[in-house]
């Protein structure tokens, strides 16, 4: 039984189709990369499933229920959580603070000094999220994700702004991560190198549509993805 | 919040009641008095815009409505019910309450501006119905409001003499402020504390945002009812002038004055507006242009009005933050 599917699901913004009729299978315990172009729907497709773009066409699934007109919020307690593009915390409040708020909330409780200690984030747990570094406030950003243990992690390009380094520190982590909780994780990524390095299966997307699926392997030799998008970077 | 900190807060609540005490024993000066406990009445009020403004991040421009409401209900509940003063108030303030929950619901959910207009919208409401329902409120001659001898135990004089008076409001304003503390570092509290600094990252992470922050609504309105029942017991009259759009102004200078980055900010803020207009009123009848000036320099000097700046001073600013912890 897959843990989120997505049918015939399709998106316009104004006259532009985002994404155009995409299905989207994703099994439990997998890291599942979507990659495509600038424009290609990853991040609306990210939307959609997370509740957080909504008057879409099509059906979203979630452990084998519906959960299409469901909110943002209703989704999270269901153990489906996400992360951003841009960092998302709240600057004004203290680390802990906001670490507290979200282990309230969680589906599964959530002890926040553990937590602290996972993301490395123990120095910073006093201070304003907004006065923290920004390598600490991506952690803080995955960490708010993660509390409670959700089943299904969403990332929007986590390695957004990090260096090559921090890139492949984070992949090590993320994978080191998903191993030892047991979350599925669907992540958007444009840093070939972390998709390479942690997902099981990759998904590319292009002009809205599924152009190619498959093991990395599979993906990165194939003709159609390699023109579309991989180029020299495969 | 632990124990230790209930604890202390009750405490010093209890200290700055004596204190109250003390000041109605020994200060004679009937003018003083009455400028305390009126400033005590506003300073409700502004602690009510205030409060809004530090948990939802939400600028209100029509809670003299709620100031003005539980005068014009309870003046009309003596005359049209045969209801107990000590029942009538607590349901005033319930009604006011309610009410401003329901009109929360719906106006919580745009922001800036547009809540703005939307508070002016149901204050300059208020302000028509209380011009135009003469039947009921007087129109523009007002409405006395003709309480009985006695209230709570207490002879009427008590609530209308400017000592008496202001002793009680500063118990009710010190209880307020506690209360109103004690909420920012509350659950709901931090809640909307985090809403207003990421709805979208509140929401995502499984907490729905309408509610809590139309709870403080509602509260922010309970808190300002609580100033206007104080002030409708010492006037025993109220006009249309108490909810028309520039006592909200005036509400919101005191609130922008004392800053809202500590939740007694406010407090501070009305005090000091009433001093300075009792003190520069003597001087020149161009008073509120100095206020405006002053308003203007603090905004653009102290972003964080008064109370920031003396937390500053104080050095009380990291603690703060460590505390909120």
């Amino acid at each position: 039984m897959p843990i989120l599917e997505a049918r015939a699901v399709s998106k316009a913004y104004g006259g532009f189709l985002a994404l155009d009729n995409v299905n989207l299978t994703v099994e439990p315990g997998e890291i599942r990369a979507l990659i495509g172009p600038n424009g290609a729907g990853k991040s609306t497709l990210i939307d959609v499933l997370s509740g957080r773009a909504r008057g879409h066409a099509g059906q979203v699934f979630f452990q084998d229920a519906e959960i299409t007109p469901l909110a943002p919020w209703a989704r999270r307690l269901k153990g489906l959580a996400r992360s951003f593009q841009k960092t998302s915390i709240f600057p004004a409040l203290s680390v802990r603070a906001q670490l507290e708020l979200a282990a309230r909330k969680a589906e599964a409780g959530g002890d926040v000094g553990e937590t602290l200690a996972e993301f490395g984030l123990e120095g910073v747990a006093e201070r304003p999220a907004g006065a923290i570094g920004y390598g600490d406030q991506r952690r803080l950003d995955l960490a708010l994700a993660l509390t409670g243990r959700p089943s299904l992690l969403l990332l929007d390009e986590p390695a957004a702004g990090l260096s090559f380094e921090e890139s492949m520190k984070l992949a090590k982590a993320l994978r080191e991560m998903a191993n030892r909780r047991g979350v599925t994780v669907l992540l958007v990524e444009h840093d070939m190198e972390v998709v390479f390095a942690i997902a099981d299966t990759i998904t590319v997307l292009q002009l809205g549509k599924v152009l190619a699926e498959g093991p990395p392997a599979q993906v990165r030799a194939d003709p159609r993805v390699v023109q579309a998008y991989l180029g020299s970077a495969a | 919040m632990n124990r230790g900190a209930f604890v202390k807060g009750v405490l010093m609540a209890l200290a700055a009641m004596a204190l109250g005490w003390v000041a109605s024993k020994t200060v004679a000066s009937a003018l003083v008095m009455t400028l305390l406990a009126q400033s005590c009445f506003y300073a409700l009020f502004a602690l009510g815009v205030g409060l809004l403004i530090r948990q939802n991040g939400m600028v209100s421009f029509g809670h003299a409505a709620f100031f003005g409401l539980p005068g014009y209900l309870i003046g009309i509940g003596l005359k049209q019910t045969d209801i107990p003063i000590e029942l009538l108030i607590p349901l005033v303030v319930l009604a006011v309450t309610t009410f401003a929950f329901l009109v929360g619901l719906v106006f919580v959910r745009v922001h800036g501006i547009a809540f703005g207009m939307l508070t002016l919208a149901i204050g300059q409401a208020v302000y028509e119905a209380s011009t135009r329902l003469r039947g009921l409120t007087g129109g523009h001659d007002g409405l006395t409001i003709k309480f009985p001898r006695e209230l709570f135990g207490l002879p009427l004089k008590t609530f209308q003499q400017p000592h008496g008076m202001f002793l009680i409001a500063w118990c009710v304003l010190v209880i307020v402020v506690t209360l109103v503390i004690w909420l920012a570092h509350s659950r709901l509290g931090r809640l909307t504390e985090a809403i207003r600094e990421n709805e979208e990252r509140a929401g995502f992470l499984g907490y729905r945002t309408l509610w809590p922050r139309a709870v403080i609504f509602a509260i922010s309105a309970a808190t300002t009812a609580a100033g206007g029942v104080l002030f409708a017991l010492y006037n025993a009259y109220i006009s249309p002038e108490t909810v028309y759009w520039t006592s909200s102004g005036s509400a919101l200078i005191m609130a922008v004055l004392g800053g809202s980055v500590a939740p007694w900010g406010p407090v501070l803020g009305s005090m000091v507006y009433f001093f300075l207009k009792e003190a520069l009123g003597d001087v020149t009848t161009h008073w509120l242009g100095i206020i405006g000036i002053s308003l203007i320099v603090v905004t653009v000097s102290f972003p964080q009005g008064l109370s920031g700046l003396a937390m500053r001073l104080l050095g009380l600013g990291a603690r703060r933050r460590h505390a909120d912890s």
